[in-house]
Formats: C-alpha cells, sequence, structure tokens
C-alpha cells in the first residue's frame, strides 16, 4: 500500500517536472528554431513548428556582416577580468573578516551587501561622469571597474559564508610551523575553500556577462560592444529583422547554456554551502 | 601587484571624484590651412548596410588624403543616440561631430552644446540649400547644422490590395479610414496607428491630421495646443483608427515595428519617407512592384496641402571638438558629387538630395529604383519644400523638440486606450504636463 | 601583537577601499543633486531644498511606480519561492532522470535579460507570435491576444517571465539545502508515525530556513532594483502599467533630464531597499541564534 502511494507519488513528480522542462526550454528550443527557418517564414507562418527551409544565413549575416563574434570577445574578456580581480579582492577581504575581525565582520559584511542594494540606476550617471573624468569612458578597463562595484559585494557576501565552514585546526597547525598569514592563506586555506570559490566566480561572471545598463551607457564603440548592449542595437536597427535577431541570440546564449551545464554541479548550493554552516 | 594597481586605481577614483564638476570649456584648434592633424570622433544613426559603408569609405578616403588625421566612427540607433549625447554632456564627452534629429538639435543649442557653422554651409554653398532647412537649425543668424539629405512624410498604399478590393487611392482621411476598415481582414491590417513611450510616432500621425486641417500642435506663442477641436478631431480619428484597422499591439510601437508590419506586407497603408522602399525590398522582394507612395490625405477632399513633415536630416559640430576644422573639411568631402550621389543611391528615393543641383544629374537618375520609383520620387520631392518637423511651423523652438521628445502625447493615446480616460480629460492632462515642461526648460 | 593587527588590515582593505572609492562619490553626488535643480545637459543648478523630494511625493506616478515595484516584487518572489521549492522538492523525490531535468530547469538562469526580452517578445508578439497565434488557430481565443499590451495581461505576462527566470536559481539552491537534511531525521519520523507534511513542517523547514531567508534577501533586493527586464520587454508602458521604480527612475533622468528629481527618485528607493534588508536581516539573525 504505502509503495503504491510513494510510486503515484513519484509519478505525479515525474508528471510536474516534465511540465517545468517544456516551459523552461520552450523559448530555447523556439529561437532556435526561428533562426534557421528561411526567409519569409518568421512572419508568415507564425504557426510553422519546424522550418520548411533550412538556411544559416542569418547566422553568416550576424556573425561575417555584423561581426558578432568581437562582441563576445569583449563580454567574455571584461567579464573574465572582472571575475579575477573580483575573486582576488573579494575571497582576501572575506578570509579577513572571517578570522581578523570576528566582531566586526558581520557588520562589515553588512555593510558590503547594503552597497548591493544600491540601484544601479542611481549609479549610472555618476558613473559616467567619474569615467570621463578619468579618461575611461569607451574603456573596457572603464567597464570593468564598474563591474567591481557590484561583484566585489557579492563576492564577499558569498565567500564569508565559505570561509567560515573552514575548520580552524588545520590553520593553526600551520600557524605554529612559522608560516606567516598569507602564506597559510594561500597554502592551507584557499585549497579548503576552493570549491566555494568556483562557485562565487562563476556567480560573478555570469552577473558581468549579462550587465547591460552600464554597458550601454559607458561604451560608444561598436567594436568595444557588449553582446547584450550589441543584441539590442539589432533592434534599434534601420531595418528590423527577426532572423537576424534570433540568430544573434542563439549565439550569445548557446555558450552560457554548455557552461552552465558543465559546471552545474558546482553552482549547486553556491549560495548555501557556507551559511548554513 | 594587482592589488597596488587596484590601490592605485581606487585612490584616483576618489581624487577625480573629489575634483568640482567643472564646466567644459571648448578649446577652440587654430584653423590651420596647410595641414590637417587630429583625431575625430563622428557618431552617427545610420546603423546598417551600404550608408554605413558609403559613410565609412568616405572616412577612409579622407584619411588616405590626410595621412595625420583620424576619424573614429561610432553607431547608435536614434533611440540610443539621445541617451548618449545627454549623458555624453552631462560627463563631458560628446563626439567631434554628429547626425541629429531636428528636434533634438534646438535641445543641443539651448544647452550650448554647438558649433555655428555658417563658414561651411558657405564653403558648401549656401545658395545650394533650401533656405527652410538651413532655418531649421538657426539661432539669432548663426546656423548650426547643415542637412546632408532630405525626405518627407507621404502615405504609403499597396496597388494589389486597393485594386483587389476595388478601391481608390483615399484623398482624405475619411476615405483612408473607411479603405483602411475594408482593407482589415485575412491577417492584413489597413493602418497601423503606432504610439510606443520610446518613440514620438504619434505625435507624428497627430500631427499629420492636425496640420492638414491648417492648424498646429503648438499655439503662436509656443504653448501646446492639444484641446482645440482640430487636435480632437485628430485624437479621436486616430483613436477610430486604432480600434478598427490597427494590431493591438501597435500600442506599443516604435517607428520600427510599424515600419516592418508593412515591410512584411501585414499592413495596407502607412506613413513614412522613402525608407520604406528600402525595407520592402530588403524584407518582402515580390510586394515591392505594389508600393507606392501619395500626398498626406486632407480632412475635406480638395483642401490645399503642400507638404507636412519634412526632415532635413542635420549634421552637427560640437562645440567640444577640438578639431573643428577637420569636420568641416570632412562634412565638405561628404557634398562632393560622386561621394554624395552614391550616399544616396544606399538608400534610393529614402534619401533626397539636400543640395540643388544633384537630382538632375545622370549619375544620380542611373539607379533602378530610382528609374522604378519616379513617381514615388516626385510626390515626395513635392512635398519636401512645404513641410518642415514637426512643430517647426512656428520655426525652430526648444518647444517643438520637447514635443516630440518627451513622448507625452504617446502617453495621452496609451491612457485613452488602456485605462479608458475621456479624450478630452487626456488631452487636457497632456497639454499641462508639455507646458510644464516647456516651463522648465527655459 | 602590534604586527597582527597591522597585518590583518591587508586582507580586508582592499575591498573595502574599492568599494569607497566605487560609492562614495555617486552616494554623495546624488544626495547633493537630489537638493538641486540640476539638469541632466545643463551646468548651472541652483538649491531647491527638499522640492524635488515633494514633488516626487507628490507625483501619483510616482507612487504608480512605487506600487508597482512593489507588486512587481511580491508576486515574482512568491513565484520564483514556490515554483523553485516545489521543483527541488520533486527533484529530491525522483530516482531516474534527476540529472537531466536538472540540467534542463536551469537553462532560463543561462538566458541574458536582453535575450530574455527578444526571445518572450518573439513569442508573444501579437502579429507573428506563436503564442497568440496558435491560441487563434486551435480556437481558444477569437481574436490574438496582445500579452504584452494589455493593461490586465501584461503585467501578469512580465511577472510570469520573471519566475520564468528566477525560478532554477532558487530551485537549484533549496535542492542543495535539502540534501544536507540528514535522512535519518526522516527515517526516525516516519517510524513515529509522522506525516510527510510533518517531516516537511519540523524536518525540512528548520534546515533550509536560513539559506531560504538569504536567498529571499538577495532575490528581493535583485527583483526590486531590476530595470533591465521591464525596459527592455515594455519600456514601463502601456500608460505606466507596468513602470516600475528604476524605470520611472530612467525616464525623469534621461528623458525629461531633471537629474534632480531623479537623483531624489534613487534616494527613496535606497532608504526603502534599506529599510526592507534590516527587516530582513533582523529576522535572520534570530533563526540563526535559533539554531544555536
Amino acid at each position: 500500500m504505502k509503495s503504491k502511494g510513494k510510486k503515484i507519488q513519484g509519478a505525479l513528480c515525474h508528471v510536474y517536472l516534465i511540465l517545468l522542462t517544456i516551459v523552461a526550454m520552450f523559448p530555447l528550443v523556439w529561437i532556435v528554431l526561428c533562426s534557421v527557418k528561411g526567409k519569409g517564414e518568421l512572419t508568415g507562418n507564425p504557426t510553422g513548428f519546424f522550418p520548411k527551409t533550412f538556411t544559416l544565413e542569418y547566422f553568416r549575416h550576424v556573425i561575417f556582416d555584423l561581426g558578432f563574434i568581437n562582441n563576445i570577445k569583449n563580454s567574455v574578456l571584461i567579464a573574465l577580468v572582472t571575475t579575477v580581480i573580483a575573486i582576488i579582492v573579494a575571497s582576501l577581504a572575506a578570509y579577513g573578516i572571517v578570522r581578523f575581525f570576528p566582531k566586526f565582520g558581520s557588520m562589515m559584511s553588512k555593510v558590503l551587501v547594503t552597497t548591493y542594494i544600491f540601484p544601479p540606476i542611481l549609479l549610472a550617471i555618476p558613473y559616467s561622469i567619474i569615467m570621463a573624468k578619468m579618461g575611461l569612458t569607451n574603456t573596457r578597463i572603464g567597464l570593468v571597474i564598474v563591474y567591481l562595484s557590484f561583484s566585489i559585494p557579492y563576492a564577499v557576501w558569498m565567500l564569508v559564508g565559505f570561509f567560515k565552514s573552514v575548520p580552524i585546526g588545520i590553520e593553526e597547525a600551520a600557524r605554529i610551523d612559522g608560516a606567516n598569514k598569507l602564506k597559510v592563506f594561500s597554502s592551507v586555506v584557499l585549497p579548503l575553500v576552493a570549491p566555494g570559490i568556483v562557485a562565487t566566480a562563476i556567480y560573478t561572471f555570469i552577473n558581468a556577462w549579462n550587465e547591460f545598463l552600464y554597458s550601454l551607457i559607458l561604451i560608444n564603440d561598436t567594436s568595444k560592444m557588449t553582446v547584450a548592449v550589441a543584441l539590442r542595437s539589432l533592434n534599434g536597427a534601420e531595418i528590423l529583422d527577426w532572423g537576424d535577431m534570433m540568430a544573434a541570440s542563439v549565439i550569445v546564449v548557446i555558450p552560457s547554456i554548455i557552461f552552465f551545464c558543465l559546471i552545474q554541479n558546482k553552482i549547486a548550493g553556491g549560495l548555501t554551502e557556507g551559511s548554513v554552516k | 601587484m594587482k592589488k597596488k594597481i587596484a590601490m592605485l586605481l581606487a585612490s584616483a577614483m576618489l581624487i577625480g571624484s573629489m575634483l568640482p564638476l567643472c564646466g567644459t570649456s571648448a578649446v577652440m584648434a587654430e584653423e590651420n590651412a596647410e595641414e590637417l592633424e587630429g583625431d575625430i570622433t563622428f557618431w552617427h544613426s545610420f546603423t546598417q548596410g551600404p550608408r554605413l559603408e558609403t559613410i565609412q569609405k568616405a572616412a577612409d578616403e579622407f584619411m588616405e588624403e590626410n595621412p595625420k588625421v583620424n576619424i573614429t566612427i561610432e553607431t547608435f540607433s536614434w533611440n540610443d543616440f539621445y541617451t548618449k549625447w545627454t549623458t555624453g554632456l552631462a560627463s563631458g564627452n560628446v563626439p567631434d561631430m554628429s547626425t541629429a534629429l531636428v528636434g533634438q538639435v534646438a535641445e543641443m543649442i539651448s544647452a550650448d552644446a554647438l558649433l555655428p557653422i555658417n563658414d561651411l554651409i558657405d564653403d558648401i554653398g549656401r545658395d545650394k540649400f533650401n533656405e527652410s532647412a538651413l532655418n531649421e537649425c538657426a539661432v539669432d543668424g548663426n546656423n548650426y547644422a547643415v542637412p546632408l539629405y532630405s525626405h518627407a512624410m507621404v502615405m504609403w498604399i499597396r496597388k494589389d490590395l486597393l485594386e483587389e478590393n476595388g478601391l481608390e487611392v483615399p484623398k482624405t482621411w475619411d476615405e483612408l479610414y473607411e479603405a483602411a476598415k475594408a482593407l482589415t481582414k485575412d491577417g492584413i491590417y489597413g493602418l497601423s496607428f503606432p504610439c510606443g513611450t520610446t518613440d514620438f510616432q504619434a505625435t507624428n500621425f497627430l500631427n499629420f491630421y492636425v496640420k492638414s486641417g491648417g492648424g498646429s500642435l503648438l499655439t503662436d506663442d509656443l504653448k501646446a495646443n492639444l484641446t482645440s477641436d482640430l487636435a480632437l478631431d485628430g485624437i479621436n480619428y486616430w483613436l477610430k483608427v486604432y480600434n478598427d484597422c490597427s494590431p493591438k499591439d501597435s500600442v506599443n510601437y516604435d517607428v520600427l515595428d510599424q515600419a516592418t508590419l508593412y515591410y512584411q506586407g501585414k499592413t495596407a497603408f502607412d506613413f513614412n519617407s522613402g525608407f520604406q522602399i528600402s525595407g520592402v525590398q530588403a524584407n518582402s522582394p515580390d510586394l515591392l512592384e505594389y508600393v507606392d507612395c501619395y500626398p498626406i490625405p486632407t480632412i475635406n477632399e480638395g483642401d490645399e496641402q503642400n507638404g507636412i513633415t519634412t526632415s532635413n536630416q542635420p549634421m552637427v559640430i560640437w562645440k567640444n571638438s577640438k578639431h573643428p576644422e577637420i569636420c568641416r573639411e570632412f562634412i565638405k568631402t561628404l557634398y562632393d558629387e560622386d561621394t554624395y550621389v552614391e550616399f544616396l543611391h544606399a538608400t534610393p528615393v529614402g534619401m533626397l538630395p539636400a543640395i540643388r543641383g544633384i537630382s538632375e544629374t545622370d549619375a544620380y537618375r542611373d539607379n533602378e529604383i530610382i528609374q522604378q520609383f519616379e513617381h514615388a520620387e516626385s510626390v515626395i520631392a513635392d512635398q519636401i519644400p512645404g513641410g518642415t518637423a514637426i512643430g517647426f511651423e512656428h520655426g525652430p523652438s526648444i518647444q517643438a523638440g520637447i514635443m516630440t521628445n518627451q513622448h507625452v502625447i504617446e502617453k495621452m493615446f496609451q491612457d485613452i486606450i488602456t485605462n479608458g480616460t475621456d479624450v478630452e480629460t487626456a488631452a487636457k492632462a497632456a497639454e499641462d504636463e508639455l507646458n510644464a515642461l516647456f516651463e522648465v526648460a527655459q | 601583537m602590534n604586527k597582527k593587527n597591522r597585518t590583518r588590515w591587508l586582507f580586508v582593505l582592499p575591498a573595502i577601499l574599492l568599494v569607497m572609492a566605487l560609492f562614495i562619490y555617486p552616494i554623495c553626488s546624488s544626495i547633493f543633486y537630489s537638493f538641486t535643480n540640476k539638469n541632466l545637459i545643463r551646468p548651472v543648478y541652483k538649491f531647491v531644498g527638499f522640492d524635488n523630494y515633494i514633488s516626487v511625493l507628490t507625483d501619483k506616478n510616482f507612487w504608480n511606480a512605487f506600487f508597482n515595484s512593489v507588486k512587481w516584487t511580491v508576486f515574482s518572489l512568491v513565484g520564483q519561492l514556490l515554483v523553485g521549492f516545489t521543483a527541488a522538492m520533486a527533484l529530491n523525490k525522483v530516482n531516474h532522470g534527476k540529472g537531466i531535468y536538472k540540467t534542463l530547469l536551469i537553462i532560463p538562469w543561462a538566458f541574458p535579460s536582453i535575450v530574455i526580452a527578444f526571445s518572450w517578445q518573439w513569442i508573444l508578439n501579437g502579429v507573428y507570435g506563436f503564442l497568440p497565434n496558435i491560441l487563434v488557430k486551435l480556437g481558444i481565443c477569437d481574436v490574438a491576444p496582445s500579452f504584452l499590451t494589455e493593461k490586465g495581461l501584461v503585467f501578469a505576462v512580465l511577472v510570469f517571465i520573471n519566475i520564468w527566470f528566477g525560478a532554477p536559481m532558487i530551485m537549484v539552491n533549496v535542492l542543495a539545502a535539502l540534501q544536507t537534511v540528514p535522512q535519518d531525521q526522516y527515517e526516525a519520523a516516519e517510524i513515529d508515525g509522522a506525516r510527510s507534511w510533518q517531516s516537511f513542517l519540523y524536518i525540512t523547514v528548520p534546515h533550509i530556513k536560513v539559506v531560504t531567508g538569504l536567498l529571499v534577501v538577495l532575490r528581493t533586493v535583485w527583483i526590486f532594483n531590476n530595470f533591465d527586464l521591464i525596459y527592455l520587454i515594455t519600456g514601463g508602458g502601456p500608460a505606466g502599467s507596468t513602470q516600475t521604480v528604476p524605470v520611472y527612475a530612467y525616464d525623469m533622468g534621461w528623458g525629461t533630464k531633471l537629474l534632480g528629481k531623479s537623483s531624489a527618485v534613487t534616494v527613496l528607493l535606497f532608504i526603502f531597499l534599506i529599510v526592507i534588508c534590516l527587516a530582513y536581516f533582523a529576522i535572520i539573525s534570530h533563526w540563526e541564534k535559533e539554531d544555536k
């Protein structure tokens, strides 16, 4: 009896998950299908599911005529540099907060989180003024600096949780051996929290990759634009071509999906691993 | 090392942030007749295709002739351009030269952001330009913009659809409504009415109606005028079109969404410039032969209508520029006959020459589309001299710019359509809001 | 002792300095401008005291945007939590295909906001969209519904899209937390004859409530501040029915160029968020103490 109830429960779970999967997947499936449909099919036959004629023309146009690969390179570069800097600064800070400032630590991390709640819309104009003063408007470095404003607080917040979970014993032992703090940090603590750092890095990378507002406001040069803004500029082009927009969306989204699938076990619990302990 | 850099950056930012917000004073470089030297940035909104290429080519040629000059071209959509230059003015990061929309030039002039370019216009030949086109961007005898090309708003039709349904080309607004209503079937919409708040299309459409009846959306002393009988008739007319002939989504449409419907053969009528031709050509080449245009309708048959909305695409030089002399020389080269004709051919019939003596040349006429669409071209060319930019019938004014760029009229239409607000109440509210904005801008 | 004190600062200083450098100027200048009549494109301005705050707080459009923001945050958050939670529980229950489900279900999370906007705008487009047209074809609707422009519909659609995008993140984190719950406690409960809702309430909830609390804080802030999604999909329209505070502030700053007033809006927004966060923190630290 009991096992039968369990079976029904299991079946219901599957039905629910399948439904959710369909909803979750539909936009992806649809943009992929639309990106290879022949000219005229997109608007002529809105309910046709599979392409009648198959074409890679939109991809050719987006990649070769509009230079989209270059925008992807920019996004990767900017997100990567942001991530590296943010992780270095944030892991030092998180460790410092947990180890050396136990009392003020929680207050400090709360202050950092407060900065995270700053509406980006409030920061956009001041940043464009600062960047212009420093001669960094329209540069990728400028954008990285601005991205640090949301990356560092978020990364510190996450990492504090992970560092809390490091057992003190090992570290104390290392200290007795006479190794200095930085060495303890890099050779003993870091390896222990490596999974947490990877998870934090991924969050940081994704946030930087997806960022839109600052990049819209700070970058002028088409060759320096990130994908998000380059994609949007398709929408403001002189001819609205949904085929191009679909193809470009596929180009942007497929790498992130592959990336997500590869690292899914690492992001699982990225936030929670440390903070529950 | 990384940390050091980070600290340096941090302290640099702190110092930078403590500096007072100093006003940017224009540094005028000495005119150098011998050799041009320096870097300039050129923002334009010709974001795609042949127009982008011909401009780039002109810049490349210019750099070849002047090896010490470097021209950086950056392109934005018209919508982003507004965000860009306003933020740019706040942070002191504007280009050396750019394209602009006429309505925005008034705002740029009032923010003291542009350089007078009378001498440039004299060099190209003042008498070659249409005087009214030059005056659109002139204040106190100073010209702040030079028109690159011209076009006018006209009514676009689909000959095949009219023929199949035994309809004539409408001459009055009522005829247009009846025809559009009759054609709204089988997945075709007669006429879409766009009032998205990211664009000024509803202002544009309302302006057609009001101006065709001899009125204006601005009073003579430059106050908003949305509550005149004519304006209220216009608002009601477009609401009728929205309800009976237009896709419901058009409440959020901008110019591109609107035009795309026509490009795809989904609308029978539309209002736009000659750009419709290249749009249809790119999206639905089969429909190209059925495309043609006629003057904007009038309220009563036989009313006089000599042109309503004309755009003379302005090119401006920014006051912040360190090398206005390079901008001037470069702009001049754009009007060299070969370059100019090639540029106009990038969107044939879409861009008509802004200087005299081009449209008759063999080089200009040697283009398939221009030959095929001779009728359309003549209709547009006839409408150009009598029309103005929206709200410019009283001369250039910042009020006209605000009316087009603040999207108050679009919000009014959305309010009526989505919230069912009474037309007169909504029109009065929009009028008050516009007048308040005019007040602030003084 | 002295040396220890100095080196420990080495760890936290870079972050503190960077964050200070990145925030002091924007915060100060926003507060400063909120008391002036600064126009975005004009250099001259003068002090106007609290005029901006008064004019914002008496502007019915601001309150419309504020209530939209609250509605947007609450509905999206509840929806994301509900879907994320149930999905995580279901995943925790099933034995087969867990990996595949999880991989496919996190896909929306990988969508940058601009791609979310494009794909849903395209699917829901009133003229060429798949969904409106298929509904007409199947005879469910007489005319194609305008998902993105009809007043009663558009807000719900935006919330749906936000749930679609945000639920996977909740799911992944809750699932991870669920896996930390010791299985023997469930077994013990079952032996004691506890019903499943009881073991959920007394075993599962206490284990995951701190994590959930943190997720709620981060999500609340993210959703409340979110600008891209709404701006890119509807631009706040039609007739302001989807205008939230960040979109309102953007329109104020760049549309009407009233930088002073838009600064006042963002300062108010910030104060509101601080209050919300403080309340959350109080609850969470209360929970944490309870746990100990």
